[in-house]
Parts: C-alpha cells; sequence; structure tokens
C-alpha cells in the first residue's frame, strides 16, 4: 500500500528517488542525455561560431592601415574591450592632481587606480555577498548593482570616445566669419561625465523596486520616497533652466518658448506618474502610470515633430539647452513611469516564475493526498506542478484539495494552492465573460 | 630462405620487435572494463545528474564558458599558423622612397597579400578574439547574476577573474603586434599608464615594454613574447584548473 511506503520511508523506485546507476538502469531517467543529444547539440553551437566566423573574416577585413610613423594625427581608439578603462582614465581630470612623497597623483594614476577598483571588487565579491540566493530576481541587491555596472561600463566606454560624440552631435557654426567654422558639442563634457554616475544609479533603482516587487513585497512605500525626489529633482532643474539667469546656453534663449514647452512636457509626465502611483487606488494606480507614461512620450513626440516643421528642421539650439541637462530632464521622466510601473505590477502574473524555482525534490508527491486515490496522477510531482508543466490533463485543477500539505512541507516554500486559487478564479471570470459555462 | 616466407614472417617479426620493447596491453578491454564498472558509465549531462524536467530559461546562456574555449582553441590553430609568417621586429625601417615602415607591418602585409588563405587566417584570428573577449564577458555577467560564484565555488570564480584579465591581455597585447598607428597609440596609452605607478613605473616599464617610450618599437617584441608564449601558457593551465573545478564542483544550480 502507498501508505505503508510513505510511513517507512521507502523511496526506492518512486520518482526523483532513482537508485540505479550504470548503464544497466532500467528506470526512466528525466533529462536530456549527454549522448547523443547534447553532443550533437554542441556542434551545431561549435559548427555556427565557426560558420560566424569564416563569414566575418571573408566580409569585413581586420584593420591593418599604414605603418607606425612618428607623430600620429588622427584619432586612436582601442579595441571595444577597453573603452572603458581609456573612459575613466579620460574622466579621471576631474579628481584632484597633486604630489605626495614620490608618488605624483596624476590623471594617470588616478585611471589607474579606478580601473583597478572594479577588479579588486570582482576579487573581493564571492567574499562580500554571502546570502542564499542564486537566482537574479531573488537577489534585488545583487541584480540591481549588476545591472547598474553593466550601464556604467557603457556609459564610460561612451565617455573614451567624447571626442567622436562631439564631432558627430554639434551645434551649426557659431563664429559670424564664413571663413571660421566653430561650433559648440551638444553633449557637453560635464553632461558626459555625469554618464558615468546618474544613469547607473537610475536603472539600479528601477531593477531593485521591480525585482523586489516580483517577490510579492509591496512596493509603494519604496514609491513614496524614490518618485517624489525624482520628480522634485527635475522640477528644481527644470525652473532653475527657466528662471534663473544663466539656466540657459546663451545661444538657445531665443528658444525659450519651445524649451518650456519640452520641459513642461517632461515634468508633467513624472509628475502624473508620481500622482497617479501614489494617489490612486492600488487596483488603477498602474493604469494610470501607463496612461501618464504613454500620454507623456505621444506628447513629446508631437511637440518634436510640431517643433521639426515649425523651426525647418534645425532643432539645435532647443537640443542644446535639453542635452546639457539630459541626466535629469530627459531620463528622469522615463525612470518614474518605469519604475512606478514595475513596482505596481500585479503579483500574480508571477507565480510561473515562482513555479519553475522547483527542483523536483518529491517532497510534495509524497504528501498530496489526491495523488494517493488518482492513478494518473502517479509518476509525477504533485498536481499543481504536472498541470502547469503541461504533464498532465488539466483536471488536477478542479480535483485539487487546496489542502496546502504540499505548500507545508515545500522547501522553496512555493504557495501551491494559491496558484490553484488563482487559476480557478480566472477560469470562472473567463466563463462569466463568455455568459456562462458551456455543457 | 625463400624471399616468399620474409613476405609472411617480416610483418610478424617487426611487430614482435616492437612488442619486446613495448608490451602491449589490451587497453581498450581495460577501459571499457573500468567503465563498465560499479556505478561508472558514460558522462552524464547535467540535466541527467540531477533528474531535472524543468529547462530554465537562463540555460541557453550557460554556453558562453564553453563558446569562449571554443573560440580560444580556434585562436591557438590560426595563432600557431599565423606565427610561421609574423616577424615580431617593430623598430623603424625606410623604404627605397624613403617612407617609415617596420618588418611587423611588412610580415602583416605579406600575409594578408602572398600567403595562401593568409586573409582569411588574419581575419579569423581578430574575429575570434573578438569573440572569445566577448563571450567570455557574458560568462562572467551570467555567472554573477545566477550567484555562481558562492559557496563552495568561490576559488574557481577568482581563478575567472584572472582569467578574464588575461583574456583582456591577450586581446591588448595581439593588437599591439601589427606595428601599424593603432598599435603606436594603444601601446603609448599602456607605457604612460605603466609609468604612472609611483617609484618604480618607469623601471616597470623598462622591463615589460623594452622602452620608456614607442620610439625604439621593442614593445612589438615584448608583447609578442608574452602574446605567443607566457600568456598561453599561464592562460591554458589555469582554463585547464578552470574546467576542472567545474567538474569536481558540478554547475551552480539556481536552486
Amino acid at each position: 500500500m502507498e501508505i505503508e511506503r510513505v510511513k517507512e520511508r521507502v523511496m526506492e523506485g518512486r520518482p526523483g528517488f532513482t537508485r540505479q546507476y550504470g548503464p544497466a538502469r532500467t528506470d526512466h531517467q528525466p533529462g536530456i542525455p549527454f549522448w547523443p543529444q547534447e553532443i550533437a547539440r554542441d556542434m551545431v553551437v561549435i559548427f555556427f561560431l565557426v560558420a560566424i566566423l569564416f563569414f566575418l573574416s571573408a566580409f569585413v577585413t581586420p584593420f591593418l592601415g599604414p605603418a607606425r610613423s612618428i607623430g600620429v594625427g588622427e584619432i586612436i581608439v582601442p579595441d571595444w574591450y577597453l573603452l572603458f578603462s581609456w573612459g575613466l582614465l579620460k574622466a579621471a581630470d576631474v579628481l584632484p592632481q597633486f604630489q605626495l612623497g614620490p608618488a605624483f597623483f596624476g590623471s594617470q594614476l588616478w585611471g589607474d587606480l579606478l580601473s583597478g577598483i572594479p577588479v579588486i571588487a570582482l576579487l573581493l565579491l564571492p567574499f562580500l555577498d554571502r546570502g542564499r540566493e542564486s537566482r537574479p530576481a531573488k537577489a534585488p541587491i545583487r541584480s540591481a548593482v549588476g545591472l547598474g555596472a553593466i550601464v556604467a561600463i557603457f556609459t564610460s566606454s561612451l565617455y573614451s570616445v567624447r571626442e567622436i560624440i562631439g564631432e558627430i552631435w554639434h551645434t551649426p557654426d557659431i563664429d559670424p566669419n564664413p571663413l571660421v567654422v566653430k561650433t559648440l558639442p551638444l553633449i557637453p563634457d560635464g553632461t558626459l561625465k555625469l554618464f558615468l554616475i546618474v544613469p547607473p544609479i537610475l536603472v539600479g533603482l528601477a531593477t531593485f523596486v521591480g525585482l523586489r516587487r516580483l517577490g510579492f513585497r509591496p512596493m509603494r512605500t519604496a514609491l513614496l520616497a524614490i518618485l517624489p525626489a525624482t520628480f522634485f529633482v527635475l522640477a528644481a532643474i527644470a525652473a532653475a533652466m527657466l528662471f534663473l539667469p544663466g539656466g540657459l546656453p546663451e545661444l538657445s534663449r531665443p528658444f525659450a518658448l519651445q524649451i518650456a514647452v519640452f520641459l513642461a512636457i517632461f515634468v508633467g509626465t513624472a509628475g502624473a506618474g508620481t500622482l497617479a502611483a501614489l494617489l490612486l487606488p492600488e487596483t488603477s494606480a498602474r493604469k494610470g502610470v501607463l496612461v501618464a507614461g504613454v500620454g507623456g512620450l505621444t506628447a513629446f513626440l508631437a511637440a518634436l515633430w510640431y517643433a521639426s516643421v515649425s523651426m525647418r528642421g534645425d532643432l539645435s539650439w532647443v537640443l542644446l539647452a535639453l542635452y546639457t541637462n539630459m541626466n535629469t530632464v530627459v531620463l528622469m521622466p522615463p525612470f518614474v513611469i518605469l519604475t512606478a510601473w514595475f513596482a505596481l505590477r500585479r503579483p500574480y502574473s508571477t507565480y510561473e516564475y515562482l513555479l519553475n524555482e522547483c527542483y523536483q525534490c518529491g517532497k510534495c508527491h509524497t504528501v498530496c493526498p489526491v495523488t494517493k486515490v488518482e492513478e494518473d496522477a502517479l509518476g509525477g510531482l504533485n498536481l499543481v506542478y504536472n498541470t502547469f508543466k503541461k504533464q498532465h490533463d488539466g483536471v488536477p485543477l478542479w480535483t485539487c484539495l487546496a489542502c496546502d500539505a504540499c505548500s507545508a512541507v515545500c522547501p522553496l516554500d512555493i504557495q501551491y494552492s494559491d496558484y490553484i486559487l488563482a487559476q480557478r478564479a480566472g477560469h470562472m471570470r473567463r466563463l462569466a465573460a463568455d455568459g456562462g459555462e458551456k455543457e | 630462405m625463400a624471399s616468399g616466407s620474409m613476405r609472411k614472417t617480416g610483418p610478424r617479426m617487426i611487430m614482435g620487435w616492437i612488442q619486446q620493447r613495448f608490451p602491449s596491453t589490451p587497453w581498450a578491454d581495460l577501459t571499457r572494463k573500468a567503465v563498465e564498472t560499479d556505478q561508472r558509465q558514460m558522462p552524464r549531462s547535467h540535466a541527467e545528474k540531477y533528474e531535472l524536467k524543468t529547462i530554465w530559461y537562463w540555460y541557453p546562456l550557460y554556453c558562453l564558458g564553453g563558446i569562449s574555449f571554443v573560440a580560444f582553441i580556434l585562436l591557438t590553430i590560426t595563432g600557431i599558423i599565423l606565427g610561421f609568417f609574423y616577424v615580431p621586429d617593430g623598430t623603424y625601417q625606410l623604404t627605397s622612397s624613403g617612407d617609415l615602415t617596420n618588418r611587423a607591418w611588412q610580415s602583416m602585409v605579406y600575409i594578408m597579400n602572398d600567403v595562401p588563405f593568409g586573409f582569411i587566417l588574419r581575419g579569423m584570428h581578430h574575429w575570434a578574439a573578438h569573440i572569445m573577449i566577448a563571450a567570455v564577458f557574458l560568462h562572467m555577467c551570467r555567472v554573477y547574476f545566477t550567484g555562481a560564484y558562492k559557496k563552495p565555488r568561490e576559488l574557481n570564480w577568482l581563478l575567472g577573474v584572472v582569467l578574464l584579465l588575461i583574456t583582456i591581455v591577450f586581446g591588448y597585447s595581439g593588437y599591439l603586434l601589427p606595428g601599424n598607428n593603432l598599435s603606436d597609440g594603444a601601446a603609448n596609452i599602456g607605457i604612460e599608464m605603466t609609468r604612472a605607478t609611483p617609484i618604480i613605473g618607469d623601471d616597470i616599464a623598462k622591463i615589460l615594454w623594452g622602452d620608456i617610450n614607442t620610439i625604439s618599437g621593442i614593445y612589438v617584441l615584448r608583447m609578442y613574447w608574452l602574446h605567443v608564449f607566457i600568456l598561453p601558457l599561464v592562460g591554458t593551465g589555469l582554463m585547464i584548473l578552470h574546467m576542472a573545478l567545474v567538474w569536481i564542483q558540478g554547475v551552480a544550480e539556481p536552486h
């Protein structure tokens, strides 16, 4: 009898409790075999890689250029994987330069040190992060720091090619003399330097909030701190741009009206998103944030289109003012909308994620009362899991007693019966929307 | 003795001569027995070992370390062939028309224009290097985000960080070799950053780069030896250790 086997803890032969090994094992072995399936898959990957290499080497010639000579005038750009270090070296000129004993703390030594800090952080990582969780969505701080660091690597690489950015995005000629060409970079050096700090922090915060919400935490209190602070920074900078004497670049001042319209759209989007996220009732807040975001984007595109038509394509002076404050004025409104939307996500859309954590220990199957009487539920884990994995015909959705025994023994604390109840509710809702159950 | 008997016994005599000196062992039989002994079998896949029914949607990213190793093997093969033709001499020379040149750059031109398949060889070496570095970086991101560096795998993470640095230095020393303006500019940045080290900066630059600037062109020879001997030696050893530790400790599961 099944119950004796459970009492005596005889697990041999039960799913998940294989005790047969060797080539002669007869039991069913789940998983993809190493030979030949996984080997075949690996060979496909390897051949594909070689094919890509042949394609690239045939059609994209590696740069050789002229032989090295003295005093090269052109801009030398290293390979992409060294750009981050070069960017840190260039950005290091903001740090103080001084002589300390025999050591001169110039920008080069600062560049060395700045490039060394990430390496030291990487070496210390396993000793700093000693938490148990390993899934990215279950470790919000680690994931947020990681994504922020990736953004920082990207922006630091971007900073290393600041001269090229200045060449590509610049204002029209501002020198009245037709023989002299003088332009201003649309994205000034200070703004590019702030890229190393502001976008990583914004991305990290949004990731943290979103992943905590994925883990069923109510995140509105966090929004209460983040959104108003962001909004006030944004509003203060917009006001300073418009009303302080040196707020706008000199050449942008004639276009103050256009700039004010764009700023109103940015600040209005962030403000509407903040208000919707904090004041609307729980059920409609997410929709309100979405409406604010879509409305803001539409207004922005419409204003951009109208401005470029009415100013005959030359938006340089408006862009000069907006790009200079890109880190706050342009980046913060989408950050507000995204963060609020992440924080207000319905958590029950993430049951699938939680069920995916199961590593088939088999405890739930042992305790499930329904599997003791229902023949076709044998040979798997609990009813809910099998239904979710489409290894079952879906009947357990209604045979499950919702007794919660599976959740009680689950080492990962997966709330199976919550899932069952949510699924039943959703099913009934769909039936009701169709006008009642069909016979 | 008839010549026909020699034809018959000859191979046996030769095999006997070899057998006496290298007595053969039934290696195939012994291997099969070892494999079939208790609990030994073909290596089992990760999914089999842990009887996984589910495939996590991150699993495709678990191939990145393997991709970087495959790229490394391709780099070794193409690099050995390139080494037959490359001349690690970066000192200035004059062409007949009085322009500056150097033998490293001339050998690059020779490889690309005259060596059969040299163009495609250099292309594959170049692009495999980019793919390897990208794969190593993405592999590190995967390990970071899935928390695979945690106990008991701290040592392997440290090895991985060292391997990441070795890979970057591989790439860097590699593009200093062609003796063009790009090599010069990149070597200048490297030499300047080395010299910025307090007190011993110039001495380190002399040891590592051969000189405190790029004018003499000695850096090409130094970087060549780093690129084709020291880094492959250290790197291959650490890579084998890295993969051996993965084999011993098993793949980290996001449990």
